[in-house]
C-alpha cells in the first residue's frame, strides 16, 4: 500500500468529528502495535500521536466502509520506519538457524519429564516480551499484526505492503524464531 | 499429503490455529488429533502458547498510558489540518 497523501482540508467539522471519534476506537490497538515494535511506551505512545495526526491530514484518502484500523495500522507502520530510518539504525539480518514448529516443545521437554503446562510455567511475561523484541524487524512486525493485533493474513499484507504469501512465511518463519529465542531465554535461566 | 499423518499434521500445525484450512482439511487433522496423542499433545502446546505470547502483550501493562485517549483527542482536535 503506498502511503496515503496530503489532501486539501474539505473543510467539513462533522465530518472530521466523526472520523476523530470513530479513529479513536482503535487507539488502544494500535499503541499495542507500536509498543511492541517499538519497545517503549513512550515511543508507542509518540507513534500513535503521529499517527492520528497523519491520518486527520489524509483522511480523505480513507475509503469509508473499508477497514479503518488496517488503514491506521499501516500509517502506525510508516511512522514507526521513520524513526527507525531517523535513529540509522539497519533492519537486523536473521540471527538464527531454521528450525522446527516442535522446536520449543521438544528443546523444553527434552530437559525435564514433565507436562506441557510445566513447560509454559517456565517462561515468564518478560522472557516472551524479550523473545519478540529480539525477532528481526520484518519478521516481528508480522507476527505482532497477526498474533498481537488480530489482523487477517490480508490485512497484514496491506499494512505491510507485501504479497499475502510473503505474510504467510515470514509469520510461520517469525513463530519459529520465536519458539527458539524463548527457549534459549528458558535455557539460560537455567544456567543461572 | 504425504503417507505420514503425523507430517502431514506437522506442516498443518500454523495453518490450522490460524483457521486457514478447508472444513475437509480441518476435519482429517481433527480425526487425526483424536487419535494421535503424540500430535494432540504439540498442538494443544502451540495453542496454549499463542494464548501466553498474547496474554504478555495485552495483559494491564500493555494498557495505554493513563489519559492518552483524552491527550490524542485534544491534539486531533487542536491541530489544523
Amino acid at each position: 500500500m503506498t502511503p496515503p497523501i496530503d489532501h486539501e482540508p474539505a473543510g467539513e467539522a462533522l465530518d472530521r468529528a466523526a472520523f476523530e471519534e470513530e479513529a479513536l476506537q482503535h487507539a488502544e490497538q494500535l499503541y499495542r502495535i507500536g509498543l511492541r515494535l517499538s519497545g517503549s511506551p513512550l515511543t508507542a505512545e509518540d507513534l500513535v500521536q503521529e499517527t492520528y495526526l497523519r491520518a486527520l491530514r489524509n483522511r480523505h484518502s480513507f475509503r469509508p466502509g473499508s477497514n479503518l484500523a488496517a488503514w491506521m495500522a499501516t500509517i502506525l507502520r510508516n511512522a514507526y520506519l521513520d524513526d527507525v530510518r531517523r535513529a540509522a539504525r539497519r533492519p537486523s539480518s536473521e540471527p538464527f538457524d531454521e528450525t522446527t514448529d516442535y522446536y520449543l516443545y521438544n528443546r523444553l521437554a527434552e530437559q525435564a519429564e514433565t507436562n506441557q503446562e510445566a513447560i509454559l510455567r517456565r517462561l515468564s511475561r518478560s522472557d516472551v516480551l524479550d523473545s519478540l523484541s529480539e525477532l528481526p524487524s520484518n519478521f516481528r512486525e508480522v507476527v505482532v499484526l497477526v498474533d498481537i493485533g488480530d489482523f487477517s493474513y490480508a490485512d497484514a499484507a496491506e499494512i505491510l505492503g507485501i504479497p499475502i504469501g510473503t505474510v504467510m512465511s515470514r509469520l510461520h518463519r517469525g513463530r519459529r524464531l520465536l519458539k527458539r529465542a524463548l527457549a534459549e531465554h528458558v535455557a539460560s535461566a537455567e544456567d543461572r | 499429503m504425504s503417507v505420514d499423518p503425523c507430517t502431514d499434521a506437522e506442516h498443518s500445525l500454523q495453518a490450522y490455529i490460524d483457521r486457514v484450512l478447508t472444513p475437509d482439511e480441518t476435519e482429517a487433522i481433527d480425526r487425526h488429533l483424536r487419535v494421535c496423542s503424540y500430535c494432540a499433545e504439540r498442538y494443544r502446546f502451540e495453542t496454549d502458547l499463542r494464548s501466553l505470547v498474547k496474554r504478555c502483550c495485552c495483559d494491564c501493562e500493555s494498557e495505554t498510558p493513563p489519559g492518552m485517549v483524552d491527550r490524542l483527542r485534544e491534539r486531533c482536535r487542536s491541530v489544523e489540518v
